[in-house]
């Protein structure tokens, strides 16, 4: 019992250290493609405290539900995390099924950002909550065939299994139908993470609006929650990608903890470099970038039915 | 076995038997939970036609439906099923058509008349050729029988069809979204809460007795679900109007529950038994779960139509602030029937999810694409009603109001109408926490479909401990967050609620209410993006000159089976009729006579 509240502590505290520093990682990469030095890599760090010693303003027209939204979003993000196996370990709440319960975690908290978004009744978030509802839809399939995939894959549907962190999956075995998969899920984390070339995260102009539009009325603690939660599931959608593309175990537990930790590092450059040297989609062009990491994830499913 | 009460009604020439087992029992809970609930709800929301209508006949028949519910659920003789079947499709006309004084309320009510008369010849067919091939008419007699493939086959077709108008299976479910609206609000939380159920009760007792049934009916059967629920929940977030709304996702939900007993048949045709528990299992907790949180939406809605006196999405606004309770109860409506977690839609669709992730590792090929299909179409309905869910809740609730009512003049329905609510409410909250004892209920009715004893319970049970947990964890989470955010802003100096920012752009007035993101144009991006399937139409003027003057736009959904396939089956028929309209009999006498002349026929034929 006291070693399982050790471990999602330790865990917990883990994952409110690496979100920001993940954040932090590719506001230095597009910084150094800009040409510039760029701000600290604590610079997310300063920034979340300076917003939660502010205070919040409340507009008029809001009820609870736009209150209610930052606490749902972060805490979602918090529970989820203990899904996610960071590293070497198993999650500290893995069973079967959970990706089902990631899926609707994740729903959960958009559920309360879109709604808290309309509560506003400004066109703008209005608007930022009809696209992010719709590429949500086509997200969730493309997640959906992923998972699906992979739990054919891997006999199995904990995500734990599924990624291979209880054992590493057999890149020679299936090695063509993983390839897919990874290059789908990791589609499926810029959008669903509002990254470039779906959405600008730096901008909530009209032409991007999406996640930063729902979040314009929000501030000083409530804007906090909601912007670590953003970097939370970045992290967590990072840290389910990593174990799948680096297949393979030392058996000394801080090699392997290292090992992680330098994956999750370059897929925040990754990240930074998608973000430097692409444009952002046109808004009509998105749902096709989503489409094709649902076909990819597809393709995988019948490589995956071939080879078994 | 399995079997809780039996007792018989002595009749002339035999008996009528009525027999609760596992199966009735999962939806008498329904049927009694919501028929007492909509009585409740109906005390109250009829008030307002106190002393313009009477309303007796209304309370009669009301009376007579939630009595032969429970008569169809229990029933365990052909003809006894039939003949309350018959009655409700009556009762259910006679509700709908309350406000007869309204074209559409008449329109939409002989519209479910010729649907559900429709779909009634066809069960007369099924349980004749069920009878004919069993030798008798007693539901225990037939589950007795060995049918052969192709009986069994017929069978399962004419149910599908049968049952299915009456389910709402897409293309019979026409009749639906234009009765919901029609019919009061608490008449149509009864209709889509439980009367819409007993097709898929229908489907589950011929599933029970016809004990083998070839394996194409599963996949028939999961791909129906798949269908209903993509299309169900897609029509929906094109509708303008709450209720109709609400009666798409009706069809959306039942799509769900077929796709959850397709899966089931399927296990059962490939000797799996933990996917036949699972779905058919998880397709009975749906069948709850639904009637739970749809009344719950229904309820809400009359609320807030009764209040507003529109159900039009894009004139309303702002309703969370004049009726807050019932605004929080139908968020938990809406986060329910999103299958979102710590609600019970959750619990239901994880169980159906958990048999179908099951069933892609273990069934023959053609199976498990047929479940990915059915995991993909779940998970698409889920993000689809997240959409229609949010834009219904943003757009009636939150916000300003944009053109209806004054504001000051609305204000909470009564306690008659909140309290059903709270029950219905409540209830999601519990199944969707501690789900344990329901899912064990549900899961042993769901082997008892396939008459097999439950195993392997804890397999699921198990996870969905660990689900509760994770909900604890969650809420815990959450409420430290309010804390830590109560200490924060405790230290500063409390800020004056302002108007929404709105960019600076109004100049710190706040949002104009009419410049609101509308229930329209939230959907949009569905909507031009499934256009292909939807009929979706879009009528906006071009602009011509530099100073463009007044415009309209109209969007719309046209549903398909409507409009390309049963309407011009009607128009058809009706020129049929008239071609033969020559030798129309003109006399009540004539009627008699050919009545006579048919039974004197049988009557020959019997004795030859």
């Amino acid at each position: 019992m006291l070693m399982m509240v050790f471990d999602v502590c330790s865990h917990g505290l883990l994952v409110l250290v690496l979100a920001p520093l993940f954040v932090g990682v590719i506001a230095r990469v597009k910084a150094r493609f800009a040409g510039r030095t760029g701000p600290s890599l604590l610079q997310p760090f300063f920034d979340l405290r300076r917003l939660f010693f502010k205070n919040s303003v409340y507009s008029r027209t809001t009820t609870w539900v736009f209150r209610a939204a930052p606490l749902v979003v972060f805490a979602a993000m918090l529970a989820l995390s203990l899904l996610v196996p960071l590293g070497i370990s198993r999650a500290p709440a893995a069973f079967t099924g959970d990706i089902l319960w990631l899926a609707a975690m994740l729903g959960l908290a958009r559920f309360f950002m879109i709604t808290a978004a309309l509560d506003t009744g400004f066109s703008m978030e209005g608007m930022g909550a009809s696209r992010e509802a719709f590429f949500a839809c086509l997200g969730e399939l493309a997640l959906f065939m992923n998972f699906i995939t992979l739990a054919l894959l891997a006999h199995g549907f904990s995500l734990s299994g599924m990624i291979g962190v209880d054992a590493p999956l057999s890149w020679e075995h299936a090695g063509p139908a993983l390839l897919l998969v990874a290059a789908s899920l990791f589609i499926v984390l810029l959008a669903e993470n509002c990254r470039i070339p779906v959405d600008d995260p730096d901008t909530h102009l009209e032409l991007t609006m999406i996640h930063e539009v729902m979040i314009l009325e929000h501030s000083g603690i409530d804007l906090a929650y909601m912007l670590y939660g953003a970097a939370v599931k970045l992290l967590l959608f990072a840290a389910i990608l990593v174990p799948l593309v680096i297949p393979f175990r030392t058996g000394y537990p801080p090699v392997d903890m290292g090992i992680f930790l330098g994956g999750v590092t370059g897929m925040a450059v990754l990240v930074g470099v998608v973000e430097s040297v692409m444009a952002r989609l046109r808004l009509n062009r998105v749902r096709n970038f989503l489409l094709i990491a649902f076909v990819l994830a597809f393709f995988a499913f019948i490589v995956g039915l071939w080879r078994m | 076995m399995g079997t809780l009460f039996q007792s018989a009604w002595q009749v002339p020439f035999g008996a009528f038997t009525f027999r609760i087992d596992l199966l009735s029992a999962v939806f008498l809970v329904a049927i009694t939970l919501l028929v007492v609930c909509a009585g409740i709800y109906g005390a109250g929301y009829m008030r307002a036609y106190a002393g313009k209508k009477p309303l007796g006949p209304h309370i009669f028949f009301y009376i007579v439906l939630a009595l032969v519910l429970v008569v169809i659920a229990t029933a365990s003789n052909v003809v006894l099923f039939l003949g309350a079947w018959e009655i409700m499709s009556i009762a259910t006309y006679l509700l709908i058509v309350f406000n007869d004084e309204d074209p559409a309320a008449r329109k939409a009510g002989f519209l479910y008349l010729v649907m559900a008369h429709g779909g009634t010849f066809c069960l007369f067919l099924m349980f004749l050729l069920m009878a004919h091939t069993a030798g008798s008419m007693d539901f225990d007699m037939i589950a007795r029988a060995q049918f052969p493939p192709v009986i069994a086959g017929t069978v399962f077709l004419l149910a599908m069809v049968g049952f299915g108008v009456k389910a709402g299976f897409i293309p019979g479910h026409i009749w639906l979204p234009h009765a919901h609206p029609a019919a009061p609000s608490h008449v149509s939380a009864l209709l889509s809460g439980v009367a819409i159920k007993t097709g898929i009760y229908g489907i589950c007792r011929v599933i029970w007795m016809t004990g083998g049934l070839p394996e194409w009916c599963g996949y028939v059967l999961v791909l129906t679900g798949v269908v209903s629920g993509v299309m169900g929940v897609l029509y929906a977030l094109g509708q303008h109007e709450l209720k109709k709304l609400l009666a798409y996702h009706s069809i959306e939900n039942i799509g769900i529950i077929a796709l959850g007993l397709g899966s089931g048949l399927l296990g059962r045709s490939y000797h799996d038994p933990l996917l036949t528990m699972l779905g058919f299992g998880g397709a009975l907790l749906h069948v709850v779960n639904h009637s739970i949180f749809k009344g719950l939406l229904f309820f809400g809605a009359g609320a807030v139509i009764q209040k507003a006196h529109t159900g039009a999405l894009d004139r309303l606004g702002g309703m969370a602030k004049n009726m807050p309770v019932t605004a929080a109860l139908f968020l938990v409506g809406a986060v329910s029937i999103c299958g979102l977690p710590l609600f019970n839609g959750f619990v239901s669709e994880f169980i159906i999810f958990f048999g179908l992730f099951h069933g892609l590792g273990h069934l023959p090929l053609p199976g498990a694409v047929v479940c990915g299909l059915a995991i993909l179409a779940l998970a698409l309905m889920g993000a689809l009603a997240l959409a229609c869910f949010t834009k219904v809740y943003g757009t009636v609730f939150l916000g300003e109001p944009r053109s209806l009512p004054a504001p000051e003049r609305v204000h909470e329905v009564s306690v008659w109408m909140i309290v059903p609510m709270m029950v219905l409410a409540g209830l999601c909250l519990v199944i969707g926490v501690l789900p344990q004892p329901w899912v064990r209920l549900t899961l042993a009715a769901g082997a008892y479909i396939a008459r097999a004893l439950p195993s392997g319970v804890e397999n699921v049970l198990a996870p969905l401990a660990m689900v509760t947990g994770m909900a604890a964890i969650f809420l815990v989470l959450a409420f430290v967050l309010a804390a830590l955010r109560r200490l924060a802003l405790s230290g500063l100096r409390p800020m004056a609620l302002v108007p929404t920012w709105n960019c600076g752009f109004s100049g710190g007035t706040g949002v104009a209410p009419r410049f609101q993101y509308t229930a329209s144009s939230f959907a949009r991006p569905v909507m031009e993006f499934a256009k292909g399937v939807l009929l979706f139409r879009r009528q906006a003027p071009s602009i011509a000159a530099d100073f463009p003057g007044k415009a309209d736009l109209h969007s719309s959904v046209h549903d398909a089976s409507e409009s390309m396939l049963f309407y011009p089956l009607f128009r058809r028929l009706t020129s049929l009729s008239r071609r033969i309209d020559i030798n129309r009999i003109r006399y009540t006498q004539t009627y008699l006579m050919y009545i006579f002349v048919f039974l004197l026929v049988l009557l020959v034929w019997k004795l030859k």
